[in-house]
């Protein structure tokens, strides 16, 4: 059984990795332990908020690489541990079968070098897999400047891999992490890319069994910790899902945990991160192009969200008649979610739908309103100032609700009434 | 009028059939309390009856009685009501009419059985086994609907060689995996002897918990709507003991 203090270190080292996500594996129970499940499972949640799902955590975090923002860097004076393959895969399979995780997410610092340190990697999940018989979910993080095979191989074992982007262009990697670049991170992403599609080819025709990450691949990034804005950072995540195929990625507002003069003294905030994901959101789920939501020099507005900010730009195409227009107008309309949407559409082809059908339908209409008509009738503010205004009041007021989930004072938000909410 | 019956799914076709021409219609399985002056009306289960009604349900949805099963799993305590209104807009609609959300008493009743399907999911996640010296597992909880038979297949799936048992506390009722069948049963109070690393497991675990938290980041109130603080007596670290202070 592994010590509480080499747990505590390891897993230290590895919380502030984003991604918790356990979804998109159909792996079956083969013997043994375990399987996937598709729409990914909670199994807690922490006092921040989060969620635990998977068993994050470090197999060393020594490391030969001396990252200015990372808390285990080379020079850090930091408590070191190393976990042996066996401390981990016991650590998984014991938590498992009480029904604590839905996997694990195993990630290290480099430590003695790169290949040798993927090796590792591979061999605890290899023997999870193959002599403790477990089928649950593992994400395995890649190291860059592995070799080749050892990530190919690695592959065949877990349902995620994932290789941080960490800082949005080359030149602050360079500045940063100098032991990383852009290619280290974005070859062995497309190489695997590659090798799942030939991968799920073959498996189609028959010709290979097994799986291939059945759930893709994710990145994460840092934001704040260096000057790139919003557009250029979107830019790269539309181009990370259309042409890399990845499943999501994760942003992470800069914490300066670490002083370094080449370092911001600040933290890039909450809110910052949060439009970032709402922007995200849009390109995944509806249907919406980076050019449309920010121009690649920009940052997202903050006292908006991108959403109602491209709505404000785009008055003439409002307002949308909501027993008629097409699903992917209404995905467009601030206010109105995915599952709204989809709500409207069914509950449409039975009755013509009044503003009052729509409050018993719970579809929130405090920003709708602007945006829509009820069989022909319109409830919302006559002109595009007005609009504005209000849109901007109703953040705040969620804001001021939600204070503790942004973990700010609400200063900013009180100056942009004074701006916006002339009413 | 209000008509109780036996709280099954026969019972409340029966007590559906009396009750459908009554526009004033109250249905209940348990003891409620009436206004002034009210006799209830027990409705006896009627077996052949409700066979007749549940086959002319059917034909208008083959689905109604899966749906029928879930609103009588709720925790609500009106649902019974819930159920008598759903069906009378499928009687009246002779098809179909889930998807018809601007209809009241069509929405209530999917709210209902999405609570019931919430929580099934949640339940995957905040089950906690402890281990016994025999090597089985036990998980007591308390959910607020009646569902502990429903968690089996997912826990029969991804444990097959585990004998467990979710065990119901509040119901007094628990679904046992024995390894081979799985079956429901009524269970009181179950004597648990744990396995010699069950305590050391649940410290590590603890540990864990504590560890990966970001204590600067706090959100209380974004945890505990994610997972409601009723849950928590069952999870072991939301616990703490005194060696964790």
């Amino acid at each position: 059984m592994i010590t509480e203090e080499k747990l505590k270190i390891l897993t230290e080292s590895a919380k502030y990795d984003v991604s918790c996500s356990s979804s998109g594996s159909g792996r079956k129970n083969a013997g043994g332990m375990g399987n996937g499940y598709v729409a990914g499972c909670c199994h807690s949640f922490t006092p921040d908020g989060r969620c635990v799902s998977l068993l994050k955590i470090l197999l060393s975090n020594d490391c030969i690489y001396n990252c200015k923002y990372c808390p285990n860097r080379l020079d850090a004076d930091v408590p070191r541990a190393t976990a042996t393959p066996e401390e981990i895969c016991e650590l998984t399979i014991d938590f498992y079968k009480r029904n604590y995780i839905e996997g694990l997410f195993l990630s290290s610092a480099v430590y003695k070098n790169p290949d040798y340190t993927m090796e590792r990697l591979l061999l605890v999940v290899k023997k999870l897999r193959t002599e403790y018989r477990f089928h649950g979910y593992i994400h395995l993080k890649g190291i860059p400047r592995a070799d080749e095979k050892l990530t190919e191989e690695a592959a065949r074992y877990v349902d995620r891999m994932s290789y941080n982007i960490e800082l949005p262009s080359e030149q602050s990697l360079k500045l940063l992490a100098p032991q990383k670049s852009k290619e280290s991170l974005l070859l062995p992403m497309k190489k695997l890319t590659e090798q799942s599609e030939a991968f799920r080819e073959e498996k189609k025709k028959g010709l290979v069994k097994g799986y291939f990450l059945p759930a893709g691949q994710t990145t994460q990034m840092i934001v704040g910790a260096s000057p790139e804005r919003d557009g250029q950072i979107l830019r790269l995540t539309q181009a990370l899902y259309r042409k890399n195929g990845l499943k999501r990625v994760y942003y992470s507002s800069y914490v300066p945990v670490v002083k370094d003069k080449l370092l911001p003294e600040v933290g890039a905030g909450q809110l910052r991160e949060h439009r970032l994901y709402q922007a995200d959101w849009l390109l995944r789920f509806y249907g919406f192009s980076v050019e449309e939501i920010v121009d690649e020099g920009e940052d997202l507005a903050m006292e908006l969200d991108p959403k109602c900010a491209w709505a404000l730009r785009n008055m003439h195409l409002f307002p949308v008649e909501i027993n008629r227009a097409p699903l992917e107008v209404l995905l467009r309309v601030p206010g109105i979610g995915a599952k709204n949407a989809y709500k409207i559409m069914e509950a449409r082809k039975y009755t013509k739908l009044s503003f009052e059908d729509l409050t018993k339908m719970r579809v929130a209409l405090k920003r709708a309103k602007h945006f829509i008509t009820c069989n022909g009738k319109f409830f919302g503010a006559k002109n595009e100032y007005a609009v504005r205004g209000l849109l901007a009041q109703a953040e705040t007021q969620e804001s001021a609700e939600q204070l503790d989930l942004f973990g700010m004072l609400s200063t900013p938000q009180n100056a942009l009434i004074a701006l916006h909410g002339q009413l | 009028m209000v008509y109780i019956f036996d709280g099954t799914k026969s019972g409340f076709l029966t007590a559906f059939l009396v009750a459908y021409a009554d526009p004033e219609a109250v249905l209940a399985s348990e003891k409620i309390q009436l206004p002034l002056g009210q006799t209830p009306v027990f409705v006896a289960t009627d077996e052949a009856r409700a066979e007749k009604a549940k086959n002319r349900l059917l034909a208008f949805d083959r689905d109604c009685m899966r749906d029928l099963d879930t609103l009588l799993r709720s925790g609500m305590e009106n649902r019974e009501q819930i159920a008598l209104g759903y069906f009378r807009v499928l009687a009246r609609e002779k098809r179909p009419v889930s998807k018809r959300l601007a209809e009241r008493e069509v929405f209530e009743a999917v709210e209902c059985m999405k609570k019931v399907g919430h929580e099934i999911h949640k339940f995957h996640g905040f089950i906690r086994f402890m281990e016994t010296a025999s090597g089985a597992l036990y998980a007591p909880f308390a959910p607020d609907n009646d569902i502990c038979d429903l968690l089996l297949p997912h826990f029969r799936a991804r444990l097959p060689q585990f004998p467990f048992v979710l065990h119901d506390i509040k119901r007094k009722k628990a679904a046992v995996y024995d390894g081979q069948n799985s079956f429901v049963a009524p269970l009181e109070r179950a004597e648990i002897l744990l396995s010699a690393n069950e305590t050391g497991w649940q410290a590590l675990w603890k540990r864990y918990y504590r560890a990966v938290n970001i204590p600067s980041r706090e959100r209380l109130k974004q945890m505990k709507g994610y997972m409601p603080v009723r849950y928590w007596k069952f999870l072991p670290e939301t616990q703490t003991s005194a060696e964790d202070l």
